[in-house]
């Protein structure tokens, strides 16, 4: 299994329906998304995920960091 | 009527008829997301929503538009179901002037019945959660009022801050977190990170509902929230001490979590569909590491959905838009009539004034741009006559295509601040800002051809009644 979103292959069960056996949560290691089983195709197979929504390496890495960390006071 | 819990409303909305239970068993995704965006799309009557049959939960319980009508807003307030808008907003900027109100302390909170705490704590094991819409980066908490304190005079309960923010589930006890820049838990944050310190918070869920009003309300920094709910309420506003952080939250909570923003850290976040009716997101945001959840019996897991306006978040935020910016504005020009700040959180906003003299109206009309909500939001104004009922649309786009020269009453400044969410700000954060004054030159300005307005006749008034009259006995 990958992410649908970024195509990593860490994927973690974050937890399981409470009636057994009808829905897991998955989470992406890498981009943090997290799914249900049970959602549709468009939210989690790779192939249906829509081109808007994807991301890559190069997308985490340069994501905007908000708000900016401040300068440490000096004292 | 002030109400204590949100249960208590949802029996009253369920009295009214505005409150739809649907008990056949549906799915997490995309049921109840579509049915809550649905609710927003049947009209200004729409129900409140309440789920309890979700597959793959055993004990679920979710409510969803609690705030999502007109009706349902006038109900929050303990107004009549069919109060208008105008009215509601009026109605609101009266009780605004009983501020402030104190809290009355209740340390038999229902939430204190129930406790995850240390390895234990799993937001799943309480929280039915599920996603909005399709490309949400994950569950989302985007109803909650969540407090902090400035670190810098932690004891001020003014500054002890209630507000409303984005909050992604990122684990059993993770969350991520969005603090506006212009919102005053970002000030708590920065004063924390400055001092390499993490920063304790609460979050609680599923409010009372003019708790939820007055969490998404702009207020000023040193003004509690828990005294403008008192106002609103007309009674004062529960409040108990969270076990954890010791911070004031509401008595009457479904759920609260506690814990730290953990201080310099940021982590991949969103994206989410947001109020503006856009996405944003893919950006790196605090984090929160939750310590302990508290939860009363059978806990009711309270949820939004939002995503091309109209939908519940435009009701919840309207009239608390408003009455903020008419209260700054009149403060120093008690010509102002009335503000309809009820698009996008006041991103276009129509101020009604009365003028002292020429140039009076654009003076208003640049002031709003300086309110502290302003600041973050007001990138269009449109100021019309007192005459002019700026919740009247007809009427504002009367006064726009009968009273504007654009050359002259139509004033662009480039480069002003903006929420970094406003989708058209460019970069993000920045923003031209337009103010179009579609008022009637008064003297000295003497532009325009407007000596001979038509007025209503004196005998109209009269006849509207008649003609109600009749079409009464018809």
């Amino acid at each position: 299994m990958i992410c649908p979103r970024c195509a990593h292959d860490t994927i973690e069960t974050v937890t399981a329906s409470p009636v057994p056996g009808v829905w897991d949560v998955l989470q992406c290691h890498r981009c943090l998304y997290m799914w249900r089983t049970t959602e549709p195709e468009r939210r989690t197979r790779r192939a249906a995920y829509p081109p808007e929504f994807r991301l890559t390496q190069s997308d985490i890495d340069t994501a905007h960091e908000t708000p900016a960390i401040p300068p440490l006071l000096t004292h | 009527m002030a109400y204590d819990d949100l249960r208590s409303f949802l029996e009253t909305l369920d009295k009214q008829g505005q409150l739809l239970h649907i008990g056949e068993e549906l799915s997490p995704e995309p049921d109840l997301a579509a049915a809550a965006n649905a609710a927003g799309r049947i009209g200004d009557g729409a129900p409140a929503l309440y789920f309890d049959n979700v597959r793959g939960f055993t004990d679920a319980r979710i409510a969803m538009n609690v705030h999502g009508s007109w009706r349902n807003h006038a109900l929050a307030l303990g107004l009549p179901a069919a109060t208008s808008v105008k009215d509601q907003v009026e109605e609101f900027a009266r009780r605004w002037d009983a501020f402030p109100v104190a809290p009355e302390r209740r340390e038999d909170a229902p939430w204190r019945g129930n406790s995850l705490t240390g390895t234990d704590v799993d937001l799943f094991a309480v929280l039915p959660l599920f996603r909005l819409n399709d490309g949400d980066g994950g569950f989302y908490l985007d109803k909650a009022a969540v407090v902090s304190r400035d670190p810098e005079d932690p004891d001020n309960f003014g500054k002890q801050n209630v507000g409303t923010y984005r909050i992604q589930v990122i684990g059993r006890d993770r969350l991520a977190f969005q603090p506006v820049p212009m919102h005053d838990v970002a000030q708590h944050l920065r004063k924390a990170e400055e001092r390499d310190e993490d920063l304790p918070i609460a979050i609680t869920l599923g409010n009372d509902p003019v708790m939820s009003i007055v969490a998404g309300m702009p207020m000023a920094y040193d003004r509690s929230e828990y005294e403008m709910a008192g106002a609103l309420r007309g009674a004062p506003a529960p409040i108990a001490t969270a076990p954890h952080t010791g911070f004031d939250v509401p008595w009457g909570s479904e759920v609260v979590i506690e814990g730290v923003i953990e201080g310099r850290k940021r982590q991949l976040e969103g994206p989410f569909g947001e109020f503006t009716g856009h996405y944003s997101g893919g950006r790196r945001m605090p984090v929160i590491r939750v310590e302990r959840i508290s939860y009363r019996d059978d806990p009711v897991f309270e949820s939004l959905y939002l995503g091309m306006p109209w939908t519940e978040v435009d009701y919840l935020v309207g009239p608390n838009t408003c009455v903020p910016l008419l209260k700054q504005l009149r403060a120093e020009f008690p010509e102002v009539r009335a503000v309809n700040a009820m698009y996008t959180h006041g991103l276009a906003v129509i101020i009604s004034t009365a003028k002292r003299y020429g140039g009076f109206a654009k003076a208003v009309g640049l002031r709003a741009l300086t309110t502290p909500h302003g600041l973050g939001y007001v990138s269009q104004v449109i100021v019309v006559d007192e005459d002019v009922d700026p919740f009247d649309l007809p009427q504002v786009m009367w006064a726009m295509s009968a009273k504007v020269n654009p050359a002259d009453d139509v004033v662009v400044i480039p480069n002003l601040s903006v929420v970094e969410l406003a989708p058209a700000a460019s970069p993000a954060g920045i923003t031209s800002k337009m103010l179009t004054d579609a008022t009637t030159p008064v003297a000295p300005d003497n532009r325009g051809n407007f000596s001979t307005p038509a007025k209503d006749l004196p005998e109209t008034e009269e006849w509207v009644g008649r003609l109600k009259s009749l079409l009464a006995a018809r």
